[in-house]
């Protein structure tokens, strides 16, 4: 039964039915394979330099365009320049693992405990305070490595250059991390379990120390994986704050080594190291954070995401 | 353990600019399960938080068992509550939930696991120790709930709407097993609901709550049959409210006259020496319908609207020749009804049940303001059996 | 329900406070403090025998002479901190259209039409994240030099493949930018995008919107919180990035103010000029991190 487009169509009774735009253009219900086909186009984009990087690290030659072979001598091989051999690359290893722990093991209690305290301290020193802890989020790192560099060389002076200053900033930079996390996951949970532990007989920090938080361990331990990979992964301030070599991770040692210096495969096992740490900790984090969540499959699992989405 | 006894002197709350809670006073007897019904924002659930304990009170005094424990902790409070919304630890099991607070209570571990058992015993779910909370449908949830609170012996239990989140025939269920827990164990329930059903069922005295006071208290046959105004009649099931005016010269001590529209009609029950204007109610099941030519005494001329079949009764809503909309129910015993919509029919409200209530100051409409459904409901419930 | 908490937590104040006071000493001494450090050294002077900045802790009497040689230097004659400036501006903008771009649709897409493939596209979107920038910024200079992949796919199909792409390009630092960020970007506007209610744009289909409509109408604006706040979690931070332009390019011609900053900072008798350069930028950011802070904080009280 033809009809304009917009008019309604009338059955031979009188009575208007309900398809009145006309037939409807093509498969309401198709696939969208133009985003899908994007979404690939971005993955692989995203993806495969990283994983073409990773490759070269196994390379037989010194080139980092050529590939000539494989080979593990990067790594472990090669008596002068491999990561295994060479004292800067290995010290360098040494050094991001141990910046990464200690920050983590600082940051994490005292970024929790900020949370917990700041959600609950209505004042406005507390309001303060959080915009403190936001602002830490989104200011460019450089001003702030800036800032701890002219504070420990001119002002606290007895925090010299080096393993210190680097994680004395390094917890204040990922500070944020556990603070934005735990509180977006404390504000779902509620007060209800709380209220319930002290009137089975918990005193406050009894019924904290039960009750809140075994529900923030997920949130808790999500934020420590983040912030083991960000401080793996962290240059700017450490760089600011570092001073001889011992104390430069392998970021530092990739940064000043690649226009020369090093030869470039060898800055690609570094930096496939560096992801292979990261990687490590997020499986485990992610399954400890699977098993954690056992009992409860719900929605508010990407609370955090969406508290710093602003919305 | 003895005790139980609760009292309220005066107890006042105010957030702010809103006085939550304003000046009550109720004792609630050992062993009693005592129901504070009312709607949302009335009061009912922060009077029970600050004798839980999470609210201290502006003024007043919380007496349990002759102790002011108006500002002591809810740790220190041999009081225990039962969530709305269960709060079950997640990452705990029905037994380490169950056995959360005998911690507190030196109970030796040798014991714990006994306790735990009885108590589940009670609630009838025993066998589900190793379970956890997010493998438990919401009635089981509800028992462990109930679980967790008694079995660390408290005085008092609180209930906070425990019943809310169950489907209909759930809750009926639970109602009739939480009283016979309740006589059971022994110990004071005090119950906060906004069902009069539940209240009316489960209680042996019950409180209606209004904005912050105690519109009555009473048992549920005084609350029901005796409405001290008209807020609580029709708070309670159909009250049929209507507007009147009290026919001037007095009684005599006798029953009430009431002009209603033409009609003036003799009011046996309720206020009697009340004067001016007045509100009347009457319970849809003492109306009396009769053929339109019938004459007698308390009658007044109407016309069937609308009979709505509810399967053990039939629903009858009449139009009285005064204007007001009245609701009565007929049993369905298997005669046929001899009306149907469009009858004129004589309706018959019989003197002693007619019961005059104090003006509230505010319109039949405006405290009217349920929904047909919930008045449906409201006939089915109190009329079952 | 919120009014009960507060006389509740009222009474616990000590306790709260205790433990968000290491958190909150730690931000007081290391991020606020070095910004008092940088306003000392801005307003300085310099030992002229060590070409060291000497800080003026007194504010009564800072110094305007850094401020002064900086100003000059952006405006006065022989100015060179200009173009820099004016790069940075110009990179963060494309670098985050660009982003923008490539960003929403992905996001887009993952968020309603994944169906169950949702977490394994999640999975490869969140992957970036754990490559650290270092690694992912070396991809791409081994993708770039003049013998690798991209070159040589270039002449493969017949378009010149010798340009030195490493070797002073704007785009490659647009380029750097844009791959370095965009993860943040994806994550925010996804998270934003999943939280949208599928019923709303039923309601609007139902109502006779098409499916364009639909999204102009309703999830464009239902989205300009997220597309707001993930604009400054990309922005903010790439005004002060040096490291990209020092990694991918290294000539003086794509420097942006980061660099400027940097360098002055490193060069002996120039360190107060730097500082007061760091300064400034902070200055330029302060009113968008507070508007952020501020409808962040709205934001996660309101989630409750």
């Amino acid at each position: 039964m033809a009809s304009a487009v917009g008019e309604a169509v009338t059955a031979p009774s009188g009575r208007a039915t309900v398809a009145w735009r006309g037939r409807p253009r093509g498969n309401p219900w198709r696939r969208p394979w133009v985003m899908e086909g994007f979404t690939w186009l971005y993955i692989i984009w995203s993806i495969v330099p990283i994983a073409i990087a990773v490759l070269f690290s196994f390379n037989k030659g010194a080139s980092q365009a050529t590939w000539q072979g494989f080979s593990t001598k990067w790594y472990i091989g090669n008596s002068v320049n491999s990561v295994l051999h060479n004292p800067s690359l290995h010290q360098a290893v040494i050094q991001t693992l141990n910046l990464a722990v200690l920050t983590t093991l600082i940051t994490v209690p005292i970024g929790v405990g900020f949370a917990i305290g700041i959600d609950r301290w209505r004042s406005r020193t507390s309001t303060g305070l959080n915009f403190v802890m936001i602002f830490s989020f989104v200011i460019p790192e450089l001003l702030l490595a800036v800032g701890l560099f002219l504070l420990v060389t001119q002002a606290l002076t007895f925090i010299r250059l080096g393993t210190t200053a680097e994680v004395a900033g390094l917890v204040v930079w990922n500070i944020s991390w556990p603070a934005i996390i735990v509180r977006a996951r404390l504000v779902t949970i509620g007060r209800t379990y709380e209220e319930a532990a002290t009137d089975l007989g918990a005193s406050r920090l009894g019924a904290i120390r039960r009750v809140l938080i075994p529900l923030l361990m997920p949130a808790i331990f999500a934020s420590a994986v983040l912030v083991f990979a960000s401080t793996v992964d962290d240059f700017v301030i450490v760089e600011q704050l570092s001073s001889t070599a011992p104390t430069q991770p392998m970021s530092v040692l990739i940064y000043s080594n690649v226009h020369g210096g090093l030869s470039g495969p060898a800055l690609n096992a570094l930096a496939t190291i560096m992801l292979f740490f990261s990687l490590v900790v997020a499986v485990v984090g992610f399954v400890a954070y699977r098993w954690m969540t056992r009992g409860e499959r719900t929605k508010s699992s990407s609370a955090a995401l969406t508290s710093i989405a602003g919305m | 353990m003895a005790g139980g006894n609760v009292r309220l002197e005066s107890l006042t709350k105010q957030f702010d600019d809103v006085t939550a809670v304003d000046d009550i006073s109720i004792e609630i007897q050992a062993g009693e399960f005592f129901s504070l019904l009312g709607p949302s924002g009335c009061g009912k659930t922060t009077t029970l938080r600050m004798v839980a304990g999470f609210e201290p009170p502006t003024s007043g005094k919380i007496l349990l068992d002759g102790v002011d424990v108006g500002n002591w902790p809810p740790h220190r409070r041999n009081v225990n509550t039962v969530f709305q919304s269960y709060a079950l630890f997640p990452f705990l099991t029905v037994a380490e939930n169950v056995a959360f607070g005998m911690k507190y209570k030196s109970v030796p571990k040798s014991e714990i696991n006994t306790q735990v058992a009885e108590a589940l015993a009670l609630v009838q779910l025993s066998g589900y120790e190793k379970r956890r909370p997010n493998q438990l449908s919401g009635g089981q949830q509800q028992r462990v709930a109930l679980a967790r609170a008694l079995v660390l012996r408290p005085s008092v239990l609180l209930l906070d709407e425990p019943l809310g989140a169950l489907d209909a025939k759930l809750r009926r269920t639970l109602q009739v097993e939480l009283g016979a827990l309740q006589k059971q164990v022994g110990i004071t329930f005090m119950y906060v609901t906004h069902d009069q059903e539940e209240a009316l069922t489960m209680s042996d005295r019950l409180a209606v709550m209004n904005r912050g006071r105690i519109a009555q208290l009473g048992t549920p046959d005084e609350v029901y049959n005796e409405p001290a105004d008209a807020y609580v009649a029709d708070f309670l099931g159909v009250s049929n409210l209507m507007d009147a005016r009290v026919e001037p010269g007095g009684n005599g001590g006798g029953p009430c006259r009431v002009r209603l529209g033409d009609f003036v009609l003799e009011a046996a029950a309720g206020q009697l020496d009340a004067t001016g204007a007045v509100k009347v109610a009457i319970r849809p099941e003492r109306i009396n319908l009769h053929p339109y030519e019938a004459g007698g005494a308390n009658r007044v001329p109407g016309m069937v609207e609308r009979l709505v079949f509810l399967g053990s009764t039939t629903q009858i809503f009449v139009r009285l020749a005064t204007g007001s909309a009245l609701q009565t129910l007929v049993r369905n015993d298997g005669a046929a009804l001899p009306y149907s919509q469009g009858t004129p029919v004589s309706v018959g409200l019989p003197a002693d049940s007619l019961r005059v209530l104090p003006d509230p100051g505010v319109s039949v409409a405006e405290i009217r303001d349920k929904t047909l459904g919930d008045q449906l409901l409201d006939l089915t419930s109190t009329t079952s059996s | 329900m919120g009014r009960s908490q507060d006389t509740h937590d009222r009474r616990n104040r000590w306790l709260w406070m205790g433990l968000a006071a290491p958190g909150a000493i730690w931000l007081l001494v290391l991020f606020v403090a070095p910004f008092y450090v940088m306003m000392a050294v801005a307003a300085g002077g310099v030992n002229e025998f060590f070409q060291t900045a000497v800080p003026t802790w007194n504010p009564l009497h800072w110094s305007s002479a850094n401020l002064s040689a900086v100003w000059h230097d952006m405006v006065g004659s022989g100015a060179f901190l200009g173009p820099p400036a004016l790069r940075t501006l110009l990179y963060s903008a494309s670098a985050t259209v660009i982003s923008l771009a490539i960003a929403y649709p992905v996001a887009y897409f993952v968020s309603r039409y994944a169906g169950r493939r949702k977490t394994l596209f999640l999975i490869l979107l969140i992957a970036p994240f754990w490559v650290s920038y270092m690694m992912r910024m070396l991809a791409w200079i081994d993708l770039l030099q003049q013998g690798g992949f991209f070159n040589s796919a270039l002449s493969f199909v017949g378009l010149p493949g010798h340009t030195d792409w490493l070797g002073g390009k704007s785009a490659t630092v647009v380029l750097g930018l844009v791959y370095g960020y965009i993860p943040y970007l994806i994550l925010v506007l996804y998270a934003g995008l999943d939280r949208i209610d599928q019923s709303l744009l039923e309601a609007a289909r139902d109502l006779g919107l098409s499916k364009w409509r639909t999204f102009w109408r309703v999830t464009v604006p239902l989205s300009k919180p997220t597309i707001i706040a993930g604009t400054f979690i990309t922005v903010l931070p790439m005004l002060g990035d040096y490291f990209t332009n020092q990694l991918l390019s290294g000539a003086a011609g794509t420097t942006m103010i980061g660099n400027a900053i940097e360098g002055q900072l490193e060069s002996p008798g120039e360190t107060g000029q730097g500082a007061v350069l760091a300064l400034m930028l902070l200055l330029i950011l302060l009113i968008p991190m507070i508007y952020y802070a501020v409808s962040t904080a709205r934001a996660s009280r309101e989630f409750a």
